[in-house]
């Protein structure tokens, strides 16, 4: 028999809520709360139940996959399923960090399931199967199922369907299929045009994301008398990285008060950003987030007011439904600041 | 304007004593055939094969697919092409059904050229493996494009349409066995039923795109790269006012046969007067500089909305930079208040991974796939190759190669082949025949 690795937060082992958020992972031989639904579905053995505490995943991030994946050296395991993680959004994460990573260090396959609104989903539907879950507890044996049913195919190397046919968030791979017995492309384009001039509904076989396109602002009139905020999402943090805002894929922001500083010090600042060699940032923090130079200019009186804080997060890999969150947070404290300009910086 | 297109379904094609029609059977004196198309002095090494559904055979390169036809009254089946400019579109018309004249190169291939699987698991690639195909296999002494990757394959193809013809003169005399009727009244002289049901244009996009003469689609014998859009009765397309080119990736192409039958002036003349009031078809083009782009995007809506057109389809030959002429153009027909919807292929890469259109745009929101041109295929060897199998990877065909550090050559040695769908000749049924859509996986 085939065997599956299975992989759940301290929540669900029943060790506990948030106060036992931060428990480091183990792993224990056979099944744990889910597990025990997932084996009773699935045509393989789960033989190992891997239990990690949600806050420790997001906070150590490196510690515990590294962990995780020293636990799976030695284990023979044909596939691996973590969750499901309904809409927790701490645990889908988890559950998308670990299984990409066991995906990429042992080339099996991987499988989760959350709710669409987890922020899970959108950091990682491109890099597995993400079954499209319930938002609670409630829904734990339907969404164990369909992930189930799915991981049973893969095992017995059966063909599988497209994402709407098996349940699961689509990966961003259009692939081409033919329709059993199904109309020409004429037929089908000349019922969906007679349908949208009835304003019936109909289905386009190739939805257009809609982009969001933001409208450049219009000029500051008065230059002298605004305020005027730096923002980046080049990663400029103080050294200690008060607010553990992640190298990639960031969910975290931080702002950081410099009505007191002339310039960004090396040793005090420093980038946390991973997408780029940090060597000239981590010498010169200044190059990213020109606090020496819009401190100048305010000299000069160029303009009228720096906002005593800088905003920073890390925009490598960072979803654009994080990055608008994000945004949108930012926006509302600058606002509260009466803030009339941004400079944004990038990397 | 009314067309009577008169069928003779073909059964069988045979080579014999004499070229004539009977009972379903066409039997083709090879000889006389082949000195027909040997007048054609560019013609210098010829054979004449045939090919039917279900045989293991494989056809490559393939330039051009011709349906055989006759006008009994003696106007030219290709006006402007096979003979004098007279207007298609009325009138009689004769067509041996099921079967088709394929242009082949007997060595060469070029960027546009495909491939038919007559039988096996690649037959389901093209409509082409459905029909029986008269192969006109030739070279030719076209030197100054023998290795160019763009050919223009004049004289395969211009003999693929003179021989249809040739064939079809079999059945001039004769009584069809079916007649189908393709009738429009002038747009302004409709009964109230008609003219009060949703008025629909189609908008073509044949390819093209070449800058140089010879390459592209031809409208009554004109190059329709020198060309603005224009309004035309869908009779004329079904009747041989346009014949296809030699440039586009063979899977997005529309053979000469692909216009004969153009499947979706046929779906829309079923609807005419029961849902819809089918006004005609744009004639629009593809273009290269984003000005021209603009420009027959421009032409077409003002002819729509003149028209009062209140929905369009719009279809495109091709794939990548003629896109953003498909896209352009829904646009600017929602625009003007005219509701869309497009048929056309995608390309998403062999992972699957890729943007599927070069151009997207919201407006865009009606759209029917018909398969990706970038889709792996691989398929054991053929029991009879007709060309030259080696074309495939040698010559440059859009889904072929020569080297891939990982797949090797698009042709083995054992015969079998790896490729993409880009080189299925009419592979993705982009006419519209296409029972294949896109799903996200």
């Amino acid at each position: 028999m085939k065997k599956a690795i299975h992989y759940i937060n301290q929540f669900f082992a029943g060790i506990g809520g948030e106060e036992l958020a931060d428990h480091k992972p183990e792993i224990r031989e056979g099944l744990v709360g889910p597990s025990l639904a997932l084996n009773s579905v699935l045509e393989a053995e789960v033989t190992h139940t891997i239990i990690c505490g949600d806050n420790f995943m997001g906070s150590n991030t490196d510690e515990a996959v590294s962990t995780i994946l020293g636990f799976l050296e030695d284990k023979e395991f044909d596939i691996f399923i973590a969750g499901p993680a309904f809409q927790a959004g701490r645990y889908g994460v988890a559950c998308g960090t670990i299984a990409k990573a066991v995906k990429e260090r042992f080339n099996v396959p991987v499988l989760t399931s959350m709710n669409v609104e987890n922020p899970g989903v959108e950091m990682f539907k491109k890099d597995m199967y993400i079954f499209i879950g319930g938002k609670s507890a409630a829904k734990l044996r339907d969404d164990v199922k369909v992930m189930a049913n799915f991981a049973n195919k893969l095992l017995k190397d059966q063909e599988t369907g497209s994402a709407e046919d098996e349940g699961f968030f689509p990966r961003g791979i259009r692939a081409q299929v033919w329709l059993e017995n199904g109309p020409i492309a004429s037929r089908r384009g000349v019922d969906m045009l007679i349908k949208k001039l009835n304003d019936e509904e109909y289905i386009s076989e190739l939805p257009i994301p809609k982009l969001d396109r933001v409208e450049i602002a219009r000029p500051i009139e008065d230059l002298s008398k605004a305020n005027i905020a730096l923002v980046t999402t080049g990663g400029i943090v103080p050294v200690n990285n008060p607010d553990r805002i992640q190298s990639a894929s960031a969910t975290r922001w931080g702002r950081y008060d410099i009505s007191n500083d002339d310039r960004l010090e090396a040793g005090v600042y420093k980038t946390i950003h991973a997408g780029f060699d940090p060597a000239a940032a981590d010498a010169d923090p200044n190059v990213i987030m020109p606090v020496d130079a819009m401190k100048a200019y305010l000299k000069e009186g160029k303009f009228g007011k720096l906002h005593k804080y800088f905003y920073s997060t890390v925009g490598t890999g960072t979803t654009q439904a994080e990055a608008v969150r994000m945004g949108k947070e930012i926006v509302e404290k600058l606002r509260e600041d009466n803030v009339d300009g941004v400079i944004m910086t990038a990397t | 304007m009314k067309l009577e297109l008169g069928n003779f379904y073909v059964k069988d094609v045979l080579f014999g004593e004499k070229t004539f029609y009977k009972d379903g059977i066409l039997t083709i004196n090879k000889e006389e055939a082949m000195n027909f198309i040997r007048e054609d002095e560019h013609i210098i090494d010829l054979d004449l094969v045939i090919a039917k559904p279900g045989e293991n055979t494989r056809i490559v390169p393939v330039k051009e697919a011709v349906e055989p036809r006759i006008r009994p009254d003696g106007r030219a089946v290709f006006p402007g092409v096979t003979g004098d400019l007279e207007m298609a579109g009325m009138g009689k018309l004769h067509a041996l059904k099921g079967c088709s004249v394929l242009g082949v190169g007997m060595h060469w291939g070029s960027f546009g050229d495909g491939l038919i699987d007559m039988g096996g698991e690649g037959a389901k690639y093209t409509l082409y493996s459905k029909l029986i195909n008269i192969c006109i296999v030739a070279n030719t002494d076209e030197e100054e494009e023998r290795y160019e990757q763009q050919k223009k394959n004049t004289a395969i193809r211009m003999a693929s349409h003179k021989f249809a013809e040739y064939l079809g003169s079999t059945v001039k005399n004769m009584e069809p066995e079916e007649v189908e009727v393709f009738q429009l009244d002038p747009v302004t002289k409709r009964d109230d039923k008609t003219s009060n049901l949703p008025s629909v244009v189609l908008v073509m996009q044949p390819q093209s795109q070449m800058e140089e003469l010879g390459y592209n689609d031809l409208v009554y014998g004109w190059d329709m790269n020198k060309y603005v859009p224009s309004f035309m009765n869908p009779n004329e397309v079904l009747d041989g006012a346009l014949i296809s080119g030699s440039f586009m990736p063979s899977s997005s192409k529309w053979s000469t046969y692909d216009f004969q039958n153009f499947p979706t002036i046929r779906e829309l003349y079923k609807e005419h007067g029961k849902t819809i009031n089918f006004l005609g078809v744009i004639m629009s083009n593809l273009n290269v500089s984003l000005e021209q782009k603009k420009r027959s995007a421009l032409f077409v809506a003002q002819i729509a909305k003149s028209l009062g057109a209140d929905g369009a389809i719009v279809t495109e030959e091709g794939y990548g930079n003629p896109d953003a002429d498909y896209i352009l153009c829904l646009a600017a027909l929602e625009d003007v208040g005219v509701k869309t919807v497009g048929i056309s292929n995608e390309c998403t890469g062999r992972d699957g991974a890729s943007q599927p259109l070069v151009t997207l745009d919201v407006k865009a929101n009606a759209l029917v796939s018909t398969g990706n041109v970038s889709q792996l295929i691989e398929l054991p060897p053929a029991d009879k190759v007709i060309g030259e199998l080696q074309a495939l990877a040698r010559d440059g065909l859009s889904g072929g190669w020569s080297y891939d550090e990982v797949l090797g050559s698009s042709v083995r040695e054992d015969g079998s082949v790896i490729m993409e769908n880009n080189a299925m000749f009419c592979g993705d049924m982009i006419a519209g025949w296409s029972t294949k859509t896109m799903k996200e996986f």
